[in-house]
């Protein structure tokens, strides 16, 4: 399982510099003693939004993902290489996580209030709380009148 | 007196000997467990709903944003809350921040659902919310 995944935004260029683009990508990778994966190939398409690198405006992108093991100090090193190359125009870098077995829990949720579990935790909390409603100050005074202005 | 001890014995004796016969009927014509109930699970049980992804054992990914679409609104391009979504906690969670992840990385848009997925299947009705809502 790869560590992390590097999810990248390569300006619209020939098939030619794409290929020189993504082997420089790879070597920094390489010269860093990390392991590629995985690449994975999104596609060319049109951006949600523009996205302006490196003083110019880009509309259309190519999505690549490369899935990547390498050691976490050289992450930091890689992600401020591909600051300054050009063809870059967006990278995000996520820590893959391993999926857990859980069992949906659908049906407690949709259990009436009283016979939920969150619920019933919320009444316990509220009953070692102050009840506003019948909770009626004491002065404490020790007088049988009270020595200020109400 | 003698007349009332007679007449009482008669009486135990009629009343013993009518319970020896019953007891010797039922002994010998039922054996003692066939007609017992028996313990069995509750035949109208309702089968134990899941949500969607769970039932399809699908994990959301942010690289599959076509699936993260069907859960963001065409309108304002927000994602639908868990009443209306019908998803688990943990897989509502996971596809909120997926999406997010998604929107960040420039695959799928902020503000409006990707005209290429409007036509998509819906996989839940946001006029009909698990539990009413004030919008
Ligand atoms: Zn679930």
């Amino acid at each position: 399982m790869p560590a992390y995944e590097f999810a990248l935004m390569l300006r619209a260029m020939p098939k030619p510099e794409l290929k020189t683009a993504l082997k420089r990508i790879s070597h920094a990778i390489f010269d860093r003693g990390g392991i590629i994966r995985n690449i994975e190939n999104l596609g060319f398409r049109s951006m949600p939004y523009k996205t302006s690198a490196h003083g110019l405006v880009h509309r259309e992108a190519n999505y690549v993902v490369f899935k990547v093991d390498t050691a976490a100090l050289s992450v930091t090193d890689l992600k401020e290489e591909y600051s300054r190359d050009v063809d870059i125009i967006r990278q995000r870098v996520f820590r893959v996580q391993d999926d857990f077995e859980h069992s949906c829990t659908l049906e407690e949720e949709l259990l009436p209030p009283a016979y939920r579990e969150e619920v019933q935790k919320m009444i316990e909390i509220g009953k070692t709380q102050v009840n506003r409603f019948t909770y009626k100050f004491k002065y404490n005074s020790g007088l049988d009148y009270y020595p200020f202005q109400k | 007196m003698s007349l009332l001890r007679t007449f009482l014995k008669r009486q135990i004796f009629a009343n013993t000997h009518r319970v020896t016969v019953s007891t010797t009927r039922f002994a010998s014509e039922l054996k003692p467990d066939e007609d017992a109930p028996v313990e069995i699970e509750n035949p109208f049980k309702k089968e134990r709903r899941e949500c969607i992804l769970c039932k399809l054992n699908i994990t959301p990914d942010y690289k599959n944003y076509r699936l993260l679409s069907q859960f963001q609104s065409p309108y304002t391009g927000r994602i639908y809350g868990r009443h209306i979504t019908g998803l688990c906690k943990s897989k509502q969670e996971k596809v909120e921040t997926e999406i997010k992840k998604a929107q960040n990385c420039g695959y799928m848009p902020y503000y409006y659902k990707d005209k290429a997925f409007l036509k998509d299947p819906k996989l839940f009705d946001p006029e009909n919310p698990i539990r009413s809502h004030r919008f």
